[in-house]
């Protein structure tokens, strides 16, 4: 086989690049309650550009629909990264938030039919990592207990849509966590 | 009478879920196979704009949006009874064969890939796509993600935008390809035609140099005679993006081609009251149960099915790869559902070389690329190949081209009743009386519908974002004896 360009040297940052974070909302924006980690995405995205002092060529808002490699792919070339997405407990009210890490998430890729089509997160970040790839080394999630994820709606259910603000602070929060940890100033 | 439950434990409801009834003497008496439905996608669309289909079907899943996106923009087409230019044609058929490349590498190294490298058997732990990697070789792990950023990065050139394409409309596509751009998507074409061959080498001498895995794709644990359809080309050849539907009989004879607005004439759906997921048969032969056979109207649409339902593939690697399987199979055509993974990567060098053709056409550059629509919209139909089987769209609208009804019959939706046959077959092999039920038994059953690829990818989206499995048998009274995990 011929052989292609090293995805490790594509994706290794330059040095002395400065730390970067990835804020990401997961979901289906038009699946009901899924939709709640792009809307508090998006409203961090606004809180950010609203607030001069937390300006920070640092820090990136994406918004996706994807799991597994496709998201260990977005991920490469950032520091640390904070992925906000509707969660599904069963004991959570609605609404509820959650403080999350990787670790909390049951890694589900030592089975099969882990994803319909895919792996989990935690299998492809270690790939990633095995192949040399410059991946986040610090990785907090924000869950937000959904109720409606079977439903086409772009609507959010009320106590979803109340959860908002609570759960842009949230997110702020951990930010401001990982740039105070990257040696960066921020007040938010 | 024993129940066991393969069953995820992070969803209350709408999950898919494997029932498996043994009866006294613990032989199985019947298995049931629930597919997710996501609710109310008719109701959300009517009242909105046709061309806003293509943008709106994308978000129905997260692991083929651009099969919908596909669809949606030829049933646009239809609805506006408008024909695109024929670089509009290429482009977005470009744009696929990308996408395809991309889909159908993940699932042979990350999903199908285990159990054959590793072995359907081997420690759970092992069993994934990082035992895969560990075992063929680091190097490999890099191709793998470089054959995705390829497929990717002409999915992003093409469609527009690196996720969820946004490029095709009723009548074409709104971006054409630069010189400099094609040149580029030529580099990685050359590069995914060798990758492709690559891996159906590794497959020749991981799995049919097995003689057990051999034995085991052509055992009759997993066959099932059953109809197949799939899109072909004017010459009957595989095609993904545009063409006839062909349907062919258990014994390969065509029974019939049908055009995206015939699909009715064909196809239709059977109901069964333990689902809310219609199982769609062939409407000429007629719903007999779950059942194979001739006199059976269940059939069958994935790669395994479009090779069987076509004359042969379009470019000549794939041919050759093509006339090989069913040289090594014993002819034509397959009914063995573990060989859709052999199929799968056919396809994939198919989808490379098509690739390298229509990125070297002479029109691919053309500014012609879009027909502006000038009829009243009014009804249409939009059939591709998405990799896990066709993928049928239906609109109806008024005169200004507002919805007023949505039919979709997607991949995973055809195979439904294969599916489920394919698990009772399984399991009534893999499991009878004093047989204790242990985790690569039931990896075995689980291979029977991982085979198809079946697409659960509408109900992953919340976190974990995974569909784990929990087995749990249960004594006659229906009381829990044991729970067996997937992991740990």
């Amino acid at each position: 086989m011929s052989s292609g360009s090293s995805v490790k040297e594509e994706t290794i940052p330059a040095a002395g690049q400065q730390p970067k974070i990835l804020i990401v909302g997961l979901g289906n924006p038009i699946l009901g309650d899924d939709g709640i980690g792009w809307r508090v995405a998006e409203a961090v995205e606004e809180a950010l550009l609203l607030e001069e002092e937390v300006k920070n060529p640092a820090v990136e808002v994406a918004c996706y629909s994807l799991g597994g490699l496709s998201l260990m792919e977005r991920l490469i070339g950032f520091d640390q990264a904070i992925l906000i997405d509707a969660v599904q407990t069963g004991s959570g009210k609605p609404g509820s938030l959650y403080d999350l890490t990787l670790n909390d998430l049951p890694d589900l890729s030592t089975g099969h039919l882990t994803a319909a089509h895919d792996t989990s997160l935690q299998t492809a970040l270690k790939l990633g990592r095995e192949m040399g790839a410059s991946l986040p080394s610090e990785i907090v999630i924000v869950g937000i207990e959904a109720e409606k994820v079977y439903d086409f709606s772009e609507t959010l259910s009320p106590e979803i849509t109340a959860s908002l603000p609570e759960a842009v602070n949230l997110v702020l929060k951990q930010l401001n966590k990982l740039l105070r940890r990257s040696s960066q100033s921020l007040t938010v | 009478m024993t129940r066991i439950t393969i069953d995820p434990i992070t969803r209350l409801e709408g999950h898919g879920k494997i029932e498996i009834f043994l009866d006294e003497e613990g032989d199985v008496e019947n298995t049931y196979f629930q597919i997710p439905e996501l609710r109310g996608f008719e109701r959300f669309c009517v009242g909105r704009p046709v061309e806003e289909m293509p943008l709106l079907t994308n978000r129905i899943c997260g692991v083929c949006p651009e099969a919908h996106h596909m669809a949606a923009a030829k049933a646009g087409d239809a609805v506006y009874g408008v024909d695109p230019p024929s670089a509009a044609k290429k482009l977005r058929e470009l744009l696929y064969m990308g996408f395809f490349f991309t889909d159908h590498t993940t699932h042979f190294y990350a999903l199908g890939g285990p159990d054959f490298v590793m072995g359907p058997d081997a420690p759970v732990a092992e069993r994934n796509i990082l035992g895969v990697i560990h075992k063929v070789g680091l190097e490999i792990a890099g191709q793998v993600l470089q054959a995705r950023k390829y497929g990717h990065t002409v999915v992003e050139m093409l469609g527009g935008r690196k996720v969820h394409p946004c490029t095709s409309i009723p009548g074409g596509v709104t971006k054409g390809l630069t010189e400099e751009e094609r040149e580029k998507i030529e580099g990685m074409g050359e590069w995914a035609v060798g990758f492709a061959q690559f891996s159906l080498d590794l497959f020749g001498d991981i799995v049919l140099g097995n003689q057990e895995y051999v034995d085991l794709i052509l055992g009759d644990i997993y066959s099932d005679r059953t109809h197949y359809i799939g899109l072909v080309d004017e010459n009957n050849k595989v095609n993904f993006y545009d063409g006839k539907v062909s349907v062919v009989d258990p014994d390969g004879k065509r029974l019939g081609k049908y055009a995206p607005d015939e699909y009715t004439d064909w196809i239709a759906e059977h109901v069964e009251p333990w689902t809310y997921l219609k199982f769609p048969y062939l409407k000429k032969v007629g719903w007999k149960g779950f059942v194979d056979g001739n006199d059976s109207g269940v059939y069958m649409a994935t790669p395994l099915s479009r090779l069987n339902a076509a004359d042969g593939m379009a470019t000549p690697l794939a041919q050759a790869a093509y006339e090989k399987f069913y040289e090594t199979l014993g002819g034509k055509p397959v009914h063995q559902r573990l060989a859709i993974h052999w199929a799968r990567l056919i396809e994939l060098l198919y989808s490379a070389e098509r690739w390298m053709e229509l990125v070297t056409d002479p029109e691919i550059t053309s500014p012609n690329i879009h027909t502006v629509p000038t009829k009243v919209p009014t009804e249409g139909v939009g059939i591709v190949e998405a990799p896990r089987g066709t993928l049928t769209h239906h609109y109806w609208t008024d005169e200004r081209g507002i919805l007023t009804k949505v039919n979709l019959v997607v991949g995973t939706t055809n195979n439904y009743a294969p599916i489920t046959m394919s698990i009772k077959k399984a399991a009534s092999s893999l499991i009878n009386k004093g047989t204790v039920v242990t985790e690569p038994i039931l990896n075995m059953v689980e291979m029977a519908f991982r085979a198809y690829d079946p697409c659960f990818g509408c109900a992953t989206h919340s976190l974990p974002g995974q569909m784990p499995l929990e087995v749990t048998i249960r004594d006659v009274d229906g009381e829990i004896v044991n729970v067996l995990r997937q992991f740990c």
